[in-house]
């Protein structure tokens, strides 16, 4: 039994123009003690997605179908105070910039003690304990003269592990990461990924981390997720999904990424993929991904709109001409 | 004007400032432009237009007008705003009632087909004079925003332009401005001048006004000095002047729209506040405010007479400040709620 | 922060010579010597001994000196048409009236416009804000001498045997009722479409999603996260509200005809009474100062960042 799965998630936000399909029929499972990495450039709907599983989706945007079994639970039909009861109890997210996602007026003590205290009913010397036990967890020297102070006070880095700290009190099942390290120096963004999974490894939590740096997930995830334009166009377990891509997009994210031990690698420009994605306020009636493929267009494929099928086991793709299938006519065309 | 690299003279170097900056930027955007030619060719022929045809050009102004419009309030404030003026500038010319004939027999009559606002107590047509005093209120109005701009625009850029010592010392000064009360001291302004005419009223209301509009253009002009385009000008050579017009004040004219209709109902208001107490323009010239001073000796048995000059200030208020809110709306492009 | 407190303070001091100065620097300008205004005409030794007293003889500089001198000993000086009454007689004995006005619009329009403007936030673009934002576009559009006047008409006239809330004078809770609402009414609408704004804005945030995200029950993450940083922009929002009350005083003090210094400040500029005109323009240039010190100052206590912030 998979600790979270999602079946055909739909969320839509309503604006003057008309209705914007953010999430527009995603489906995955997340197994208990793994980690689910899910990849996709800004505005493909991941971030929705985590938000939508939480039920934090805030007007003018709603869940407008499809479920979401955590645990057992159906999360899309529980009222706002059972949500509320799961929330930083069985499911804990953070979110990408710490700077902003912790409340300035407040010291960094009260934000992780209300935690502990509405949770786990804790006292206040109890949860104070508690408190400089987790600042520790996380690395945070001075853990408990630390408590006292504002948010302003600490830097980047460690504002994230403060976040995570408030994330992991009160043992959270699943930890959705947010872009955690998006918002980071590159120095500092090796540590709180370390530091991600050795909290996992020791509270044996399952994990869900969106990002769209393809670094990030090679390191940490066990499955990846690839999203395009509110839908998920890949699924394969990590070491699969980096050998044997099928999808084109996935093709070309991993052929983006600058390849430092390739020769003459100074001369050659950084691929980018040119195009955008489709406007998702009137998605297209065939393949989304078509408008910016190399193999689009031959045989009408970019009419159809793909399903998600199995290619492999445990390797899903949303394409008419993934990898594995492709004809030497269809390569030659691309050309 | 001579772009010859060989002439290095001061003028052939400075004049053509302007050129190299529009050249440059023409230059890198046609260079990244025909690297993706083909795959823009695909991609416009996908969106159903032409390949290569010009993009829409997004310019502010348009931009900010189509918002707008979207903006059902404003829209109605503006055409609200407008019928008022119109009221005040179309009323008298086209009425065959003489506003300053005095004749008591028709005096204090209520609403009518005839009188539609009733008569004053000299039996004068209030909806007449009403107008009229429109006019003069509007005109006192504009006159001491424009005034209050003026002034706060040139205190202020220049302010935050120079910045140093001068902003400081500047500053300090506006602060202890900002500690005098407005209204006693727009009343000796009266008192120091005398009489209260038309350009006497436009002074004392911009003496204690002008501080706000000052303290938010040095604002804006400090914060818009700090942009990379303005560091970039004065890398290709442009002077100060040139910085300062072209490239900041202009980027404040919206600020500016959105100050002018927030400035005129507080003054028009102020206006309608001294003449209540008494400090009002002379009569036979009559402003809102001195017809509200009119009606309230009289307003128990004749409440219109002050009722309707107020409701048209009240008017004028609310259309002002609905309007300012849509233009900030529209030229602000930060999203808000929904 | 002491530092920044005593910085500030210190400030004001400045601030306040050089609006004594400009009130000093007005005032002279003023066409008339009360003196010779009078119908009754002074005979000269009166005169002579008047102009000595008054430094009148001196150069500008030294009476201002001399004035300067008598503000800071708490020495207005006498009236000038009052002739056995000083202008800290005039002043003890109205000013206190206004203070009272002022404190209880202010009060009300905390009590009432705080509140409203919550509640228009937190069920935004439902009936209850679109109505509660009505209220508040009327009660600050419409001038306040016509809702002090409808106040008169509603209360003296027709509802004068429903309830007993007298219109005119000032003595006793009931006279107070009325223009203390009439001045508060748009402060009150201030403090709701302010508080409205902030709170808006606030619920944008994303400390606010944290802390949703953290579980914490909805009306604790109001409470404790909203309300504590939207309200503290509505506090300085009181200063230039001062200032509101302090002129709106004149027009609610003139309708409701209440002894306050607002009434009696028009009375004196149109006598010419030159050292209560001062005495009252500088009390409230002061009275203002200090309340956008005091603003400034609570500003500081109540947002961490500043308190760090070596100003």
């Amino acid at each position: 039994m998979p600790l979270l799965e999602v079946s055909d998630l739909r969320t839509f936000f309503k604006t003057r123009e008309g209705e914007v399909h953010a999430v527009d029929g995603v489906s995955f499972s997340v197994e208990e003690g793994k980690t689910l990495g899910i990849v996709g450039e800004s505005g493909c709907g991941k971030s929705v997605t985590a938000l939508s599983i939480m039920g934090l989706v805030q007007s003018p945007g709603r869940v407008v179908s499809g479920t979401a079994v955590f645990d057992g639970r159906e999360l899309t039909t529980l009222s706002e105070g059972e949500l509320e009861d799961v929330r930083g109890r069985e499911i804990a997210m953070i979110f990408q910039d710490p700077m902003t996602s912790l409340n300035p007026t407040l010291t960094i003590g009260t934000q992780l003690t209300e935690t502990l205290r509405r949770h786990l009913n804790m006292s206040r010397e109890e949860a104070k304990k508690r408190a400089v036990e987790l600042l520790e967890e996380v690395h945070i020297p001075d853990a408990a003269r630390r408590l006292k102070d504002y948010p302003h006070r600490f830097s980047g880095g460690m504002r994230q592990r403060v976040m995570i700290a408030m994330a992991l009190s009160c043992n959270p099942k699943l930890l959705i990461a947010d872009e955690p390290t998006t918002a980071l120096d590159v120095t500092v963004q090796a540590g709180v990924l370390d530091l991600l999974e050795e909290l996992r490894l020791q509270h044996n939590m399952t994990m869900i981390i969106i990002t769209h740096n393809m670094g990030v997930v090679a390191e940490t995830a066990d499955d990846i997720l690839v999203m395009y334009a509110g839908q998920v166009v890949e699924q394969a377990p990590a070491v699969e999904l980096f050998d044997r891509p099928e999808h084109p997009y996935t093709e070309a994210l991993l052929g983006s990424l600058p390849d430092i031990e390739r020769e003459n690698v100074r001369n050659e420009r950084l691929v980018s993929i040119p195009g955008r994605p489709p406007d998702l306020l009137v998605p297209p009636d065939g393949c989304r991904f078509a408008v910016r493929c190399k193999y689009a267009g031959i045989d009408d494929c970019d009419k159809i709109a793909p399903a998600l099928r199995e290619i492999r086991t445990g390797h899903w793709v949303r394409s008419t001409h993934p990898a594995s299938e492709r004809s030497a006519a269809t390569v030659e065309a691309a050309r | 004007m001579s772009t010859d690299p060989r002439d290095t003279s001061f003028e052939a170097v400075h004049t053509s400032t302007a050129e190299v900056e529009e050249e440059t930027l023409a230059r890198s955007t046609h260079r990244r432009r025909s690297d993706f030619e083909d795959t823009l060719t695909r991609t416009a022929e996908g969106q159903g237009r032409e390949a290569g045809g010009a993009l829409p050009r997004a310019s502010l102004w348009k931009d900010a007008y189509y918002r707008f419009i979207k903006n059902k309030a404003s829209v109605v404030a503006a055409v609200a705003f407008v019928a008022l003026l119109a009221f005040c500038i179309f009323v008298p010319i086209f009425s065959n009632e003489d506003p300053y004939a005095v004749d008591f027999s028709q005096a204090y009559e209520p609403p009518s087909l005839e009188h539609p606002f009733g008569t004053d107590q000299f039996g004068r047509d209030v909806f007449v004079r009403t107008a009229l005093g429109g006019r003069v209120s509007f005109a006192i109005g504009f006159a001491a925003t424009f005034a209050i701009m003026l002034v706060g625009i040139t205190y202020g850029a220049t302010s935050g332009f120079i910045g140093g010592k001068l902003d400081n010392a500047l500053m300090r000064f506006l602060d202890a401005l900002y500690g005098l009360p407005y209204l006693p001291f727009a009343i000796l302004t009266l008192a120091i001048f005398g009489t209260v005419n038309f350009w006497t009223m436009v002074v004392a209301l911009t003496i204690a006004s002008w501080f706000t509009t000052a303290r938010v253009m040095r604002g804006q002009i400090m914060t818009l000095k700090q942009n990379d385009y303005v560091r970039a000008a004065y890398a290709v050579g442009a002077s100060r002047q040139r910085v300062l017009w072209r490239h900041l004040l202009i980027n404040t004219l919206g600020i500016i729209i959105v100050f002018v209709f927030l400035e005129l109902p507080g003054v028009i208001l102020g206006e309608a506040f001294l003449s209540f107490i008494g400090l009002g323009i002379n009569p036979p010239k009559a402003s809102w405010g001195t017809l509200a001073q009119d009606g309230y000796t009289e307003y128990q048995v004749h409440p219109w007479l002050i009722v309707i000059p107020s409701l048209m200030i009240a008017w004028l208020i609310l259309s002002a400040f609905f309007i300012a809110d849509g233009l900030r709306d529209a030229l602000d492009p930060r999203m808000k709620e929904a | 922060m002491l530092r920044f407190i005593i910085r500030r303070v210190l400030w004001t001091i400045p601030v306040i010579l050089v609006v004594i100065f400009m009130t000093f620097m007005l005032m002279r300008m003023i066409k008339g010597n009360p003196f010779q205004n009078t119908e009754r005409a002074v005979p000269e030794s009166i005169q002579r001994n008047l102009d000595r007293q008054f430094h009148l003889d001196q150069p500008w500089y030294t009476q201002y000196f001399y004035y300067v001198k008598g503000v800071f000993t708490f020495d207005l000086g006498p009236s000038l048409v009052q002739r056995n009454q000083t202008v800290n007689d005039i002043i003890s004995e109205h000013f206190p009236v206004s203070i009272k006005l002022g404190l209880g619009a202010f009060i009300f329009a905390v009590i009432v416009g705080i509140p409203l403007g919550i509640l228009a936030a937190l069920r935004q673009n439902t009936a209850w804000d679109y109505g509660a934002m009505t209220f508040a576009n009327l009660g600050f559009s419409l001038p306040s001498f016509l809702i002090a006047t409808l106040f008169v008409y509603i209360f003296a006239l027709r509802l004068k045997d429903y309830t007993h809330l007298p219109t005119n004078g000032w003595d006793g809770p009931s006279t107070w009722v009325l223009p203390m609402i009439a001045l508060g009414i748009y402060p009150m609408t201030y403090f709701a479409r302010l508080v409205r704004g902030t709170m808006l804005e606030t619920l944008q945030q994303d400390y606010i999603r944290t802390a949703k995200a953290k579980g914490l029950r909805w009306r604790v993450v109001v409470s404790k996260h909203v309300l504590r940083n939207s309200l503290i922009p509505a506090v300085t929002a009181a200063g230039p509200l001062i200032g509101y009350l302090i002129t709106g005083s004149f027009i609610i003090e003139t309708i409701f005809g209440i002894p306050g210094i607002g009434r009696y400040y028009v009375i004196s500029v149109t006598a010419r009474d030159y050292s209560v005109t001062m005495g009252i323009t500088i009390l409230l240039a002061i009275l203002i100062i200090v309340a956008n010190l005091f603003v400034d100052i609570l500003y500081g206590f109540l947002d961490p960042r500043t308190r760090d912030e070596r100003t």
